[in-house]
């Protein structure tokens, strides 16, 4: 029950650690300099009264004239021709599709007067199902960034003029096919139909050309695993929707793992715990805390480089019960807790509606994972290997082949498409094969570390100014279509390589086309045409009408195929050599997190800064440690480490102590370290930092794929020190509980399982609100949060500051405590209670008790303790109480009240007390130190006019010196008061979904009027699971959270 | 309009003989044929001076009365006439008598050639004045500058006269009571006051003035540009268009329903009509007015020729003067009060129908604001979404219960909407 369970955030906070506790007691993340001031010490200036009265008189002279100054004159400008379908104020949405990364999420485009301002998932698109990820969200602000390039680049200088570009690559082309010679197109995932026909095209007029698919990512043991096991190398499609137990494999499905967002719908819905169904049983084994690890019932640490034996171990055991072939391998592994077998036990019960994924990309440990899934007979029913997922397809072995041969000068020509390969594994290699190369194109968007070296840059289009289309799945197409004109001087690859294959599509000459006003109407590309062609023999009907149909739902599906289950070739027995069962010290697991994922977008602000869901830190990557490794290495955090493998070494990494990482492992995150990205992400060109160290280098080949867990690598303190921006703390909980959790079991009992009610004070000298008695005519604007549904994915985040004008601060500003996200997800650690099991006397309960524990068992060289933690995610932001306590601080009145349960905040009548946000319980409330938007201390995109573009028309832009803090979206909430009163709609059906709801991939987030007794919000604050957080201090806040309820025997 | 043709075609039947200059004219204009056609140059129809020698009067008879009849018939010459005109088809005058269109032709015929007219030169726009009256600082700051000097000399004058007094002490005491001289002036109990503690009084007398002046100034002057009446870059007329010939304002700013913004017209909103109407409603020629011209400028639109061939590749947006200029940070909806609240144009914008240059009518002060929601009724009997609200204020009212609450500032009877929420900072703010 909630108030036997120790909840913290940090290591600090649970070890009391005294700099800790007297650093919460300020209000300042740093001392302000007031002695100094007050002494006069350490300042210059040597003022007396004659220079006060100087200043004094010169200060007045200056307001005398500033008052002088005549008001601007601002402009009106109309448009010529107003497009039809446009209406200066009001937003127009389009269906597209994200180009973050090859997933592929169907999106929604919010666009203001032709420009787009936010991206959301579109709700018919089964990839998106409504949701998008945290990288999809931020990926708008990628399409103003200024340092896109604006012109194609020949040997690194701008040429302006694309069709000089295009004679030289033609003819160049040209002659290299002549001579028979090899040419290249190395390219991310294409699942496009279209972009395929384009290199089709291409490869008809280039014979010796050939496309090889390299994925930064890869999953290439899946794909040669299915191919050995079924003769099919795709990703089958997984339905976590319908597995009843899923065993995951250091797979974080619902972080970075081939579709998160999907996933993470079809998970969420499995967890909400119902009478009839129950609720999904997840149980994770992994070496480091991964978000979904965050999300298990059961997560077990393991050793990365064992990752094979756990899988037959886990085979053997489901063998064994049902009489199939074991696996012959000598050892067996067992992690602690009999993990193995109350796994093999939990998805015997569950055959057929079970899952196991694995995230490994080795073959064999793919082929144990088949292997297990075909004995739960789970193909047909949670895997689908008939409507396959096309959303990964780069095999590792022909992209390793093709860098060996243009190391070796053999290949004539190489064209890069949405590929980076020199900032990632084998830099060296892919460098040295460009330069033999006797002709290189990149079509990257800014001049990255692969682009840089090519002798031509075509830079292609932001995906928002794209065409194109899609086909993520078996029969489930999807369709791009611009949203804004392209803002640079760029061009579509696909157009580039029609016009080299010479295939491009001539439109008829436009009557219009120089016709000033009447030419905008009439702007088409030919790729449109081209894809429209492709797309003619599929559609039935006028072409236009059912093409425009496509682009308007965004999605076409072809007709559904029941999926069937596959034939099986593969034999247990065979399975045996592959699996690693030697001991080879440390193994370092190189992992990608939500924010950077391959590191593409490492450009982007938004990203950067967004909190990692489980360690909290921004603006770095680190090595996550064991505490037994860091206790033993006598390593803290703050320090750093040199990371040696092999003749790799990365120098000065800094440290977390993660709580859960397995023992005798650690981790880094890939996708940091650029030296290529811009002035945010890092780049030699500018002088400016890398963001991070660059963990690529430590990739190797194994058995034919790209190896994510680097063994026998030597961890060692270096001299250094570095202070992380970790936001973990920096809203502390002053050992209160926040979160209530319980147990399926005991939920099942009795509904009110684990939310035990506080001590709530009764007593109040102010009114009751209006809005919350019987009968009244107003809305009551609420928000519900369940704690079971929400995966700490923090898509809200980015979705919040996107909506809401939010800056980025930069690393500096949030190791000060001064990050401005309006939503920040708190993650709580709680040691997993073992009483009853192998850890007697490792249950920790009390703070102090820490300390104990740790001696204890640090005696022994063992902390397992660390290793065995469980989180809760609770998304945070302003809880707007009927009773709120900063409005009855605010001396001047901008914090205030409204008659629909808002707790408002007026920016221009704040002066800057911060008074409100000193009262906050929530710790909500976000001071503006500066003036973010027009800072160049700040180069975050907002302080640029094409940065600016990004902006939300309908939010303020907060300037210095005010508080702002969450409003419930309230511009969204006067929109939909507003369309409803304009329709004379009833007040019942005014829609309003606020941006993390929006956002939200899980359907955690809920919010409307509880006083519409119709709504879902009115039906989730009678759930008996719901609690307000800080009950006991009765500021009756308007966001309900519904007790996490774990499928697990004890909380 | 068709009692004034029938009332001429009666006219004419009585003089049918010969053809008929006055009545063709009358004709000319009730069936608004210079809306299209001009008599001496092409606007969307063709020049019509010196028709009768082009066409014969039998094909002219049957082209007005129903041209694409004439046309289907297979007339080469219609034909081509109307592909030469872009396809653009004249309207159909079934209601024309062969007589009548007789005198129309006279009409034309016999009408006056324009004196040739000097073109105007056009004067370069005004520049705008935004702002408070500069005239006033200069004023303000001359006087200070005298006062300063004032002092100065007058400072310099009482040193002088220390140091003469010092050189050369005089035989009298330099001042009869050593009082400072403003003390003369005082009422004689205040003569022996102390010269710190007068001074002080009077320095808070003026300073308390000087502040209430100036705070009152701060409140209800400063940055408030009410009146504002820019010189606009097409000197566009609302009392001509608003006022004499009633057009709906929604017809050009056509978003106000719709969007928070009531938006100013695109030119092709302009167009609609000033592809015909090409001439200054003052004009006595058929010369193109000076502000339509500038439509056409910023189009880069040629009235000579017809369609995609008219344009050009060069237009150039219209950079209108914004009068109307909300701080950033208050948010207001046009379509929340014109379509919600039903509110005239007028009650924010003033007499805008009689306006030849729009001046800001309002103060747009917060105050302002203000006042109206806590004084006007907001529909609540029919919009649906007000339903629980006027529920309520009905069976509030009925009950005899807090009535206070539904008595607007002039005492009447009214869902305000202050009432429902509209004084709440975040209403606007956000």
């Amino acid at each position: 029950m909630s108030n036997t369970i120790k909840y913290w955030k940090g290591e600090e906070e649970l070890a009391r650690d005294p700099k800790f506790l007297a650093a919460r007691k300020n209000e300042f993340a740093e001392a302000l300099p007031l002695d100094e001031v007050l002494s006069e010490d350490g300042f210059e200036l040597n003022s007396n009264r004659r220079d006060f009265l100087k200043f004094f008189g010169f200060s007045v002279t200056a307001v005398a004239l500033a008052a002088c100054y005549r008001t601007p004159v601002r402009n009106a400008v109309p448009y010529l021709v107003k497009p039809e379908d446009v209406t200066p104020g009001v937003a127009n949405y389009y269906s597209s599709e994200c180009g973050a990364c090859s997933t592929g999420c169907g999106i929604e485009v919010k666009v203001r007067e032709g420009r787009p301002i936010k991206v959301d998932g579109n709700r018919r698109s089964p990839i998106s199902l409504g949701g998008l990820c945290a990288q999809g969200q931020g990926s708008i602000a990628s399409l103003y960034d200024t340092e896109r390039l604006a012109n194609p680049l020949k040997n690194g200088a701008e040429v302006t003029d694309w069709a000089a570009i295009d004679a030289a690559i033609s003819k160049k082309l040209a002659e290299i096919a002549a001579a028979n010679g090899r040419i290249a197109i190395v390219s991310s995932t294409i699942n496009s139909p279209s972009t395929l026909k384009t290199i089709e095209d291409f490869k008809t007029k280039y014979t010796t050309a050939e496309h090889v698919t390299y994925d930064a990512i890869s999953y290439s043991g899946i794909l040669s695993a299915n191919m050995a096991d079924f003769g099919k190398a795709v990703i089958p499609s997984y339905n976590f929707g319908k597995a009843e137990v899923i065993v995951s494999f250091a797979a974080d499905f619902l972080g970075t793992w081939i579709s998160p967002v999907e996933y993470s719908k079809g998970y969420a819905a499995g967890r909400i715990p119902s009478m009839d169904k129950g609720m999904s049983m997840h149980i994770q084994f992994e070496s480091t805390m991964s978000m979904t690890g965050t999300n298990a019932d059961y997560r077990f640490p393991i050793g990365a480089s064992k990752t094979g034996l756990y899988l037959a171990s886990l085979h053997n055991y489901i063998a064994n019960k049902t009489g199939a072939t074991q696996i012959p391998v000598a050892q067996t592994a067992e992690a602690a807790g009999n993990a193995i077998a109350k796994a093999g036990d939990a998805l015997l019960a569950a055959k057929g509606k079970s899952l196991v994924v694995c995230g490994s990309n080795d073959t064999n440990s793919q082929q144990i994972t088949n292997a297990i899934n075909m004995m739960l007979e789970n193909y047909g029913t949670t895997i689908d290997l008939t409507n396959y997922s096309n959303q990964y397809k780069g095999i590792d072995k022909d992209a390793n082949a093709l860098m060996l041969d243009l190391q070796a000068g053999k290949v004539a020509a190489v064209i890069f498409y949405g590929v980076n390969p020199v900032y990632t594994d084998n830099a060296k290699a892919w460098e040295n094969g460009i330069k033999k190369a006797s002709l290189s194109v990149s079509f990257a968007s800014s001049k990255d570390e692969t682009a840089g070296l090519c002798e031509y840059v075509c830079p292609d289009h932001h995906y928002l100014e794209s065409w194109g289309d899609s086909e993520p799945k078996a029969g489930l197409y999807q369709f791009t279509q611009p949203t804004i004109s392209p803002v640079f001087n760029t061009r579509q690859a696909q157009v580039s390589l029609l016009t080299w294959a010479g295939a491009l599509p001539v439109l008829e000459k436009d009557p219009f086309q120089d016709k000033g006003i009447l030419s905008q109407k009439h702007h088409t590309s030919p790729y449109y045409s081209y894809i429209k062609n492709n797309w003619s023999s599929k559609l039935t009907g006028d072409i236009n009408v059912a093409f425009n149909k496509c682009l308007h739902e965004g999605v076409w599906t072809a007709e559904a195929v029941a999926p069937t289950v596959p034939a099986y070739t593969g034999a247990a027995a065979s399975l045996a050599a592959g699996i690693n069962t030697k001991t080879s010290g440390m193994d370092l697991v190189l992992f990608t997190n939500v924010a950077m994922r391959d590191g593409s977008q490492a450009n982007n602000p938004w990203l950067q800064e967004l909190p990692d869901p489980v360690s909290k830190v921004t603006w770095d990557n680190y090595v996550a440690i064991s505490k037994s490794f860091a206790a033993a290495n006598d390593i803290a955090e703050g320090d750093t480490v040199n990371i040696k493998s092999g003749s790799v070494t990365i120098n000065s990494v800094p440290v977390i102590i993660q709580p859960g990482q397995a023992n005798g492992t650690a981790a880094i995150a890939l996708g940091y370290g650029r030296t290529a990205a811009g002035k945010v992400g890092g780049s030699k060109e500018i002088e400016a930092d890398s963001v991070g160290k660059n963990a690529y280098p430590l990739v190797s080949m194994t058995n034919g794929n790209r190896n994510y867990v680097v063994s026998g690598v030597e961890i060692t303190k270096a001299d250094d020190t570095y202070h992380l921006a970790q936001t973990q703390t920096h809203h502390s909980i002053e050992g209160r509980d926040l979160v209530k959790e319980g147990t399926l079991a005991d939920w099942k009992k009795n509904k009110k399982a684990g939310n035990n009610a506080g001590d709530t004070h009764v007593y109040t000298i102010w009114e009751k609100r209006d809005y919350l008695k019987d009968g009244s005519p107003n809305h009551r604007w609420a928000m519900a949060i369940d704690l079971n549904a929400c995966t700490g994915c923090s898509a809200c985040a980015i979705s919040c500051s996107l909506e809401n004008n939010v800056p980025v601060v930069g690393r500096d500003e949030v190791r000060l405590r001064r990050e401005m996200h309006w939503i920040r997800i708190d993650r709580y650690y709680s040691f997993t209670n073992t009483a009853k099991n192998e850890f007697d006397g490792n249950y920790v309960t009390k703070e102090k008790e820490i300390k104990a524990i740790d001696h204890k068992q640090g005696d022994k060289g063992e902390y397992n303790h660390w290793e065995n933690v469980k989180v809760v995610h609770q998304p945070m932001m302003c809880q707007h109480c009927s009773q709120a306590p900063c409005e009855t601080v605010c001396p001047v009145l901008a914090t205030t009240h409204s008659s629909e349960g808002l707790n408002q905040m007026t920016y221009n009548r704040c002066i800057g007390t911060k008074y409100c946000g000193n009262n906050c319980p929530y710790k909500v409330r976000r001071f503006n130190w500066f003036r973010f938007n027009d800072n160049d201390h700040f180069d975050f995109h907002y302080n640029n006019p094409l940065g600016k573009m990004v902006l939300n028309p309908d939010v303020t832009v907060r300037t210095r010196g005010v508080m702002e803090k969450c409003s419930f979206c309230v511009q969204r909430i006067q929109e939909g008061k507003l369309t409803a009163k304009r329709s004379g709609a009833d007040k019942n059906d005014v829609k309003v979904e606020t941006a993390c709801q929006r956002a939200c991939p899980s359907n955690a987030i809920v919010f409307g009027d509880v006083n519409n007794p119709e709504s879902e919000i009115s039906k989730l604050y009678k759930n008996e699971r719901g609690f307000t957080v800080l009950e006991e201090l009765n500021v009756q806040s308007n966001v309900m959270y519904m007790t996490k309820i774990r499928n697990t025997e004890t909380v | 309009m068709f009692a004034a043709i029938s009332a001429v075609s009666m006219n004419i039947l009585a003089a049918q003989d010969k053809p008929n200059a006055e009545e063709g004219k009358k004709l000319y204009e009730a069936n608004n044929c210079g809306s299209c056609h001009a008599l001496d140059k092409k606007v969307i129809g063709p020049a019509l001076r010196g028709v009768s020698d082009r066409r014969s009067e039998e094909w002219l008879k049957q082209w007005i009365k129903n041209n694409k009849k004439f046309r289907e018939s297979g007339d080469a010459d219609a034909n081509a006439l109307f592909k030469e005109y872009g396809g653009a088809a004249m309207n159909i005058f079934e209601n024309l008598s062969d007589a009548q269109i007789v005198n129309i032709l006279e009409y034309i015929k016999t009408a006056p050639k324009p004196a040739a007219v000097a073109p105007k030169v056009e004067g370069a726009a005004a520049t705008p004045q935004a702002g408070g009256n500069a005239n006033m600082y200069v004023m303000l700051s001359l006087v200070g500058v005298f006062l300063v000097v004032l002092l100065i000399l007058s400072k310099v004058k009482s040193t002088l006269r220390r140091l003469a007094a010092e050189q050369a002490p005089l035989d009298y005491p330099l001042d009869s009571s050593n009082k400072p001289w403003i003390s003369k002036w005082l009422p004689r109990a205040m003569q022996n006051m102390n010269p710190v503690v007068m001074s002080l009084l009077i320095t808070t007398i003026v300073a308390v003035f000087a502040l209430g002046y100036l705070y009152k100034f701060g409140i209800t002057e400063v940055g408030v540009q009410k009146g504002y009446a820019p010189a606009q870059p097409i000197k566009y007329s609302h009392k001509l268009h608003a006022g004499d010939l009633k057009i709906d304002c929604k017809y050009c700013h056509s978003t106000a329903e719709y969007s928070k913004q009531a938006s100013i017209p695109a030119l092709n909103t302009c167009m609609n009509c000033h592809k015909g109407v090409q001439k200054a409603s003052t004009a006595t020629t058929d010369e193109i007015s000076a502000e339509i011209k500038k439509i056409y400028a910023a189009l880069d639109y040629d009235p000579e020729k017809i369609g995609a061939e008219a344009f050009g590749n060069n237009p150039r947006p219209v950079k209108w003067i914004r009068i109307h200029n909300l701080p950033d940070h208050a948010y207001f909806n046009h379509s929340q009060h014109v379509k919600v609240g039903k509110l005239q144009c007028q009650t924010c914008h003033g007499p805008i129908e009689k306006m030849e240059v729009v001046q800001q009518w309002s103060t747009l002060q917060m105050g302002w604001c203000i006042a109206c929601h806590r004084n006007t009724g907001v529909d609540v009997e029919n919009n649906n979404y007000y339903k629980a609200l006027h529920e309520k204020a009905t069976a509030d009212i009925k009950a005899n219960k807090n009535k206070s609450k539904y008595f607007s500032a002039d005492g009447k009877v009214r869902v305000t909407p202050a009432l429902n929420g509209g004084l709440e900072c975040s209403k606007c703010h956000y």
